[in-house]
């Protein structure tokens, strides 16, 4: 046999770990290498595109001495109010539309309306309606996800298994209790993913709402930084957001594993 | 094997509404008692309307003629009177072996101390005496429809329905299964109706065979396998070398195919 070397780019077949862990690195190494070149050669303006080490260094300083934690918890308040609210109704309601027919006759034609108007469209009206306090932003978020939440876990009820509302009518079940004890545990894996998905559109939604329409949270501090030219005040913003946004979803994959160990192979 | 009857099924007819406003006969006029204590088999060319008959007898259809009549009683709906394992896994696999099995007592408000006692009985009784404690998902689909068998025995319905309980399963193991039920049947004294296409397994577990024709289904031929001289035998291998077995087989045979020839 002939030793011919192995390609690097072969066709579908999975990469080691360790090449796998390289790789990622390799790619931020690079990122970050490009951009600390660029801004220490000169090549871009440093007042648009400063320092990576800068905006860093920016952020502990936002963290500790200019009191940016109370924004943050600010926003992350807003978002698991809003959320709390959204997933009170919309997993109740979900989950009886996908198990009764007539309640899903009753409320589809209405949810689903309402997922084609874009939420940022109600922002005016929002702050008619309720001011400038906390309300316009939670309705915003509530009214950003509560939609699409009902459908994803009405859609994930249905697929429960027929056998096993049947199943559970032979062995005596009354209607309730094939709900409560059947359909509502078998989907529960599959609610706990539609809200991890969601989480992070409301994430989307929340940033929005304190752009346009807000003097605290995250988002209104980049708009102020934005009026003092502080790029680096910005850019920490952004940074915060998506780590924020990361470990949510880390908290709810954790969650999902601790809570259904039954979905984990022998 | 008294003679009691546990199942009466009279006459029964099932149309479906299909898009279009037409309408398929499935089943029409279909006739048959169930003895109490005995195993009865469904039997006919896949499409015959086998399960829409179980499926009418567990109250999940509703007869468009005749009606099912169990222990003097009409059947309106489902029951746990009428128990039913179906071909799909059907554990629930949110509960461990032992909480699967005690599922119908505890919706039936069974206390807790006999549920457990019963629950402990029936997964000894399959053979699951060690996965009490495990998941579904840990479990292979043998184990899975044993899991489904306990479950339904330990509820204590009147009749328990299979529909082509073993399906799924690879032949050795379909075989363990049909074993197993023999020794259920004679454990328990449980009625059943078993539904299957396949001829040998409804040789070995008939203590009669109901013979469905197709399109629509009707009751072709009740048939008592006399060979098993009204005992049960609990042992396959030597169900097949016994004298008429085979007579039996090639006469099912023959019936299979005349009414697959009907289909063309
Ligand atoms: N829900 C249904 N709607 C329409 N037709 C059905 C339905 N269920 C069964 N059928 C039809 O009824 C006939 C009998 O089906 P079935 O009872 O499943 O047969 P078998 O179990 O003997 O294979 C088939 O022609 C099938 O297509
Ligand atoms: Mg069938």
């Amino acid at each position: 046999m002939s030793a011919r070397p192995t390609p690097f780019l072969q066709l579908r077949k999975p990469v080691s770990r360790r090449q796998k862990l390289l790789s990622a690195l390799a790619i931020w190494v690079l990122f970050f290498g490009i951009w600390i070149v660029a801004s220490a050669s000169g090549l871009v303006n440093p007042l648009l595109v400063p320092a990576p080490q800068q905006v860093f260094a920016t952020t502990f300083d936002l963290f500790f001495s200019r009191g940016f934690g109370s924004d943050v918890l600010i926003s992350i308040s807003r978002v698991l109010i809003a959320f709390a609210l959204a997933s009170a109704v919309a997993v109740p309601l979900g989950v009886m539309m996908g198990s009764f027919p007539a309640i899903e006759a009753f409320f589809a034609p209405f949810v689903s309306a309402w997922r084609y108007l874009p939420a940022p469209s109600f922002i005016p009206i929002l702050l008619m309606w309720f001011g400038t306090g906390e309300a316009p932003k939670l309705a915003l978020l509530f009214l950003g996800v509560i939609f699409f939440l009902i459908t994803l876990i009405m859609d994930h009820t249905k697929n429960v298994r027929e056998e096993l509302v049947e199943t559970a009518l032979t062995l005596g079940a009354p209607r309730h209790k094939v709900v409560a004890r059947v359909i509502f545990p078998a989907v529960l894996p599959d609610i706990v993913t539609a809200m991890r998905q969601m989480l992070a559109m409301t994430w989307t939604y929340l940033v929005i709402a304190e752009i346009v329409a807000s003097t605290t949270g995250i988002g209104a501090m980049m708009m102020r930084a934005r009026r003092f030219l502080n790029t680096d005040e910005i850019l920490s913003g952004i940074v915060v957001i998506g780590v924020l946004g990361l470990l949510f979803d880390l908290t709810f994959s954790a969650l999902h594993r601790w809570a259904f160990p039954y979905l984990r192979k022998a | 094997m008294s003679a009691e009857t546990a199942l009466e099924i009279r006459e029964i007819s099932k149309e479906f509404e299909l898009s279009g406003g037409r309408k398929l006969v499935a089943v029409e006029g279909a006739g048959f008692t169930v003895e109490r204590n005995s195993i009865c088999v469904l039997l006919g060319p896949s499409g015959c309307g086998k399960s829409t008959i179980l499926r009418m007898i567990a109250g999940l259809e509703t007869p468009s003629g005749g009606e099912i009549v169990i222990g003097g009683r009409r059947v309106e709906g489902p029951g746990r009177d009428r128990g039913m394992v179906f071909q799909a896994y059907t554990s629930f696999d949110w509960l461990t072996v032992r909480k699967n099995v005690e599922f119908g007592m505890q919706i039936n408000g069974v206390p807790a101390a006999e549920r457990r006692e019963r629950a402990e009985r029936f997964i000894n009784l399959v053979g699951l005496g060690k996965f009490a404690e495990a998941y579904p998902s840990q479990l292979s689909g043998g184990m899975r429809q044993r899991v489904a068998i306990a479950r339904t025995l330990a509820n204590d319905p009147e009749v328990l329905l299979m529909d082509e309980p073993f399906g799924a399963l690879d032949a050795e193991t379909r075989w363990l299964m049909q074993e197993l039920m023999i020794e259920v049947a004679e454990k328990t004294n449980t009625t059943m109706v078993i539904v299957t296409h396949d001829l040998e397994e409804a040789i070995f577990l008939a203590d009669k065979i109901v013979f469905l024709s197709s399109h629509p289904g009707r009751v072709k031929e009740v048939i008592v396998p006399e060979f098993k001289q009204g005992a049960r035998i609990a042992d396959k291998e030597r169900a097949v070398k016994l004298d008429g077995y085979s007579d039996l087989e090639a006469h099912l045979m023959r019936l299979m195919r005349e009414e697959g020839r009907g289909k063309e």
